[in-house]
C-alpha cells in the first residue's frame, strides 16, 4: 500500500479550505483506498507544482516591475522571457504530466475476482454481486459493499438519464450512462462506512441520491455475500399485507411469490445501513414515513403513495421488512 | 377629420346602446314558438357543418367499426339518445320535435355525415342546438355509438327492437344492466367486460367511482344515473355472487399470450411493474378492491389499458397506482397483455371466505 506521503499536510490545508467540507465519511482528504489515496497524492503533487509555478511566474513580475527598475541588458531580458516564461513552466508540466501518466493505468489494475454492476436509476442504485465464476448475480440495492485489501471491478451503467458514481473516499469519478457500460476498479484499504453521491445532475431528486459504502474484512464479506444469496426470512403479518397490496409489482424478496424488478430488490432490506439510496435511517419510523408518502421525502420518485394502508397494516409492514435481514 | 371621428363615436354609441337595449331590455325574443328570423337557421346549420368538416379527425384515424361494437353502440343509444332522436320505425315525440332547432329522427340525422364527422359530433356536441357533449374525457367509446349510427339507416325496427332488448328480471335495474351485461355477468360481447369474475368490494368502487365522476365512461356514466341510487349495491351483490360462467370464445395468438405472460410476471425488462402481484393469478390473497382480469375480454382489456396509459381512465381511491403502472406501457405491451389475460380461464381475485 502507498504511504499518504502528503497526509499531515492534507489534514492542515484542509482545515484552511473548509473546516466541514473537507474531512469526514465522504471526503477525498480522508482517502481510505488505493485509488482515492492515488487521487489525493496526484492532488498534492498538482497543487505543489502549480503553486511552485505562481511563485516563481509572480516573483519574476515582481522582479521586473518593481525590483529591477529600468533598462534590462538582452541577455537578462531573454532569461527572464525564455527562461521564466517557456522553459521553467514547461519543465514542471513536463514533471507533472509524467508523474501522473501512469496513474491512469493504475485506476483500471486488474481486479481480484469480484465484479460489481451498479446501475443508476431515478434516485436510487441496482447493484449486483458476480463473484468469480458466477453465472448469475446477487441481487441488492442501495448499498455497496466491498471486501477491504483486494480490488473489485466496478461495473456501471444506467437506466435513463446520465449519472456519476462517486465514493470519494475509495476513489475517482466515473460518469454512468444508459445503453453503455463505463467501468473502474477499487481497492478499499480500510474498513468503515463511507458515503457516495451521485455527482452528475440527473434530475429533480439528483442531490437526495446517495450510496453508502460498507468495507469489510474479507471473511466478513464473503460470509455477508452468502447470506445475501439466501432468501428472505422474515414472517408475520407485515408479510400478507406486502403480498396483498401489490408491493410485488415492483419489488422482488426472494423466497416469496414478488419478483418485481421495477424498484430495488428488498430480500435483505432490513440489513442495510440506510433507506431510500442512503437519505432516510433504516428505522421503522422512517419505512413508515417513506411507505405513505415517497413524494415529500423524494420528490419524483416512481413509487406511488400508500397513503391509505391502515395503522396496523403499516405497523405490520414496516416490522416486516426491517425484519428482512 | 374630427366631424369624422364624432360620427364615428356617435355611431358606436347608438350601437352599444342598442346592444344594451337588447340584452338588458329583454327585447330579443328568445320564444322557441317564433322560431328564429328569417335566415338565421341557415346561417347556423351552414356554421354548424362547415366547422365538423373543419374539426373532425381523417377518416384514417376511425377505428374499424365491427357488429360488436355497433351492438354496445346501440344499447348506449337507445338510453342515451333516442329520447331525443326516435328509433328506426318509431316517430319522435311531438314535445321533442318542438324543440328549436328539432333533433332530426336518427336515419336523417344521420345521413350526409361520414363516419368520422358523427364521431366528432357524438364526442363534442353541438352547442346552443341540446345535443349534448360525451359526458366523459375518452373519446375511444364514441365509435360504439358511430358504429350503430353507420347501420341504422338499414335497420329495420324488428332488428333494433331485438338488439336493444333487455331480459326479464325481478331485481331493479338488472332488466337494464343484463341487456349488455348479462343476466349472470358473462356477456358474450368483448366490449363489455364480465363482471362474474369481480369482487362485491371492486363492483361498488367502480360504480361509486362512475358515479362520482372519478371514473370515466360515457357509456357507464349515463347507466349508474339510469338506475336509482338504492338499486346499485343490490345490483354489485348481484354480479358478485355469481357463479363464474365459462370462458369466451375467442381467437388469441399464441406467441402474444407467451409474451404478455412474460411482461406480467414481470420476467422482461424493468419498466413495467408485474400485474399479476395485483391483479392475479397469485398464489396469496390480494386486496378486494383489485379486478381479477382472468379470462375478461381482450378488446375491452386493451381500450381500458390505453385509457390508463393514456392518462384518462380515472377510477376509485386506488386509481393512481394503476396509472403509474401503466404510464410506461407501449402498444405493443398492451396488446400482449390483453391477450395474456384473456386466455387465463375467468376466475375470481380471491374466492369468498
Amino acid at each position: 500500500m502507498r504511504r499518504n506521503i502528503f497526509g499531515w499536510w492534507a489534514a492542515r490545508v484542509g482545515l484552511l479550505i473548509g473546516p466541514a467540507g473537507c474531512a469526514g465519511n465522504q471526503s477525498m482528504f480522508s482517502p481510505a483506498g488505493v485509488d482515492a489515496l492515488a487521487t489525493l497524492n496526484l492532488f498534492w503533487v498538482m497543487l505543489a507544482g502549480a503553486v511552485v509555478i505562481w511563485f516563481a511566474l509572480n516573483g519574476l513580475f515582481l522582479y521586473v516591475t518593481r525590483i529591477h527598475v529600468g533598462k534590462m541588458s538582452r541577455r537578462l531580458a531573454e532569461a527572464v522571457i525564455i527562461g521564466g516564461g517557456i522553459l521553467f513552466p514547461l519543465v514542471v508540466l513536463s514533471a507533472l504530466l509524467i508523474y501522473s501518466l501512469p496513474m491512469m493505468g493504475e485506476q483500471r489494475a486488474p481486479d481480484d475476482g469480484l465484479r460489481v454492476r451498479v446501475t443508476a436509476e431515478r434516485w436510487w442504485w441496482r447493484v449486483e454481486y458476480w463473484p468469480d465464476g458466477a453465472t448469475a448475480p446477487i441481487i441488492a440495492a442501495n448499498e455497496l459493499r466491498l471486501p477491504v485489501d483486494q480490488r473489485t471491478e466496478i461495473e456501471l451503467t444506467a437506466g435513463e438519464v446520465i449519472h456519476s458514481f462517486w465514493i470519494p473516499a475509495l476513489g475517482g469519478k466515473t460518469d454512468m450512462f444508459p445503453g453503455r457500460i463505463t467501468r473502474m476498479t477499487l481497492a478499499p484499504s480500510e474498513t468503515g462506512t463511507f458515503r457516495g453521491q451521485c455527482a452528475e445532475f440527473c434530475g429533480l431528486s439528483h442531490a437526495l441520491m446517495a450510496i453508502p459504502a460498507v468495507i469489510m474484512e474479507p471473511a466478513a464479506f464473503d460470509g455477508w455475500l452468502r447470506e445475501q444469496a439466501l432468501p428472505a426470512t422474515s414472517s408475520g403479518a407485515g408479510r400478507a399485507v406486502f403480498l396483498r397490496e401489490g408491493c410485488g409489482a415492483c419489488h422482488a424478496v426472494r423466497g416469496t411469490p414478488a419478483a418485481g424488478r421495477v424498484g430495488p430488490d428488498l430480500t435483505h432490506l432490513g440489513g442495510r445501513t440506510a433507506l431510500a439510496a442512503g437519505i432516510l435511517p433504516m428505522t421503522a419510523d422512517a419505512l413508515r414515513a417513506w411507505i405513505t408518502n415517497p413524494e415529500a421525502i423524494k420528490p419524483g420518485a416512481e413509487m406511488p403513495a400508500y397513503d391509505h394502508l391502515d395503522e396496523s397494516d403499516l405497523a405490520a409492514l414496516a416490522a416486516y421488512l426491517m425484519g428482512l435481514k | 377629420m374630427k366631424t369624422v371621428i364624432r360620427t364615428l363615436a356617435t355611431v358606436a354609441g347608438l350601437g352599444l346602446a342598442a346592444a344594451a337595449a337588447v340584452v338588458f331590455g329583454g327585447l330579443y325574443d328568445v320564444s322557441a314558438r317564433h322560431g328564429h328570423l328569417p335566415g338565421v337557421s341557415w346561417v347556423l346549420h351552414t356554421t354548424f357543418r362547415n366547422s365538423v368538416e373543419l374539426r373532425a379527425r381523417p377518416m384514417s384515424e376511425v377505428p374499424p367499426l365491427t357488429d360488436e361494437m355497433a351492438a354496445l353502440g346501440v344499447r348506449h343509444y337507445d338510453a342515451s339518445c333516442r329520447h331525443c332522436h326516435a328509433s328506426p320505425g318509431e316517430t319522435a315525440t311531438q314535445t321533442m320535435r318542438a324543440m328549436v332547432p328539432h333533433p332530426p329522427h336518427i336515419t336523417d340525422a344521420v345521413a350526409d355525415w361520414k363516419p368520422n364527422e358523427l364521431g366528432w359530433i357524438v364526442y363534442h356536441g353541438v352547442k346552443m342546438s341540446g345535443m349534448p357533449q360525451w359526458p366523459a374525457p375518452r373519446e375511444d367509446e364514441v365509435w360504439s355509438v358511430v358504429a350503430f349510427l353507420v347501420r341504422v339507416r338499414q335497420m329495420s325496427e324488428d332488428a333494433y327492437s331485438d338488439l336493444t332488448a333487455q331480459p326479464p328480471a325481478d331485481l331493479a335495474g338488472l332488466s337494464y344492466c343484463a341487456s349488455c351485461h348479462g343476466l349472470q355477468g358473462h356477456a358474450p360481447n368483448p366490449h363489455v367486460p364480465r363482471l362474474d369474475i369481480l369482487n362485491r368490494a371492486y363492483l361498488d368502487m367502480s360504480l361509486d367511482a362512475f358515479l362520482g365522476e372519478l371514473r370515466h365512461s360515457g357509456i357507464m356514466q349515463h347507466a349508474v344515473t339510469e338506475v336509482p341510487p338504492e338499486a346499485l349495491g343490490p345490483l354489485a351483490e348481484h354480479y358478485a355472487t355469481q357463479a363464474v360462467g365459462p370462458a369466451a370464445t375467442q381467437d388469441l395468438d399464441p406467441g402474444l399470450v407467451e409474451r404478455g405472460r412474460t411482461l406480467a410476471e414481470a420476467q422482461e425488462g424493468d419498466d413495467v411493474p408485474a400485474c399479476r402481484s395485483c391483479h392475479g393469478p397469485w398464489p396469496d390473497r390480494l386486496r378486494d378492491e383489485f379486478p381479477s382480469l382472468s379470462g375478461q375480454h381482450e378488446p375491452y382489456l386493451r381500450s381500458q389499458l390505453k385509457a390508463w396509459r393514456d392518462g384518462h381512465r380515472g377510477g376509485g381511491p386506488l386509481s393512481e397506482l394503476m396509472r403509474e403502472a401503466a404510464e410506461d406501457l407501449e402498444d405493443a405491451d398492451i396488446d400482449a397483455l390483453a391477450a395474456f389475460y384473456a386466455s387465463l380461464p375467468p376466475a375470481r381475485l380471491s374466492p369468498a371466505p
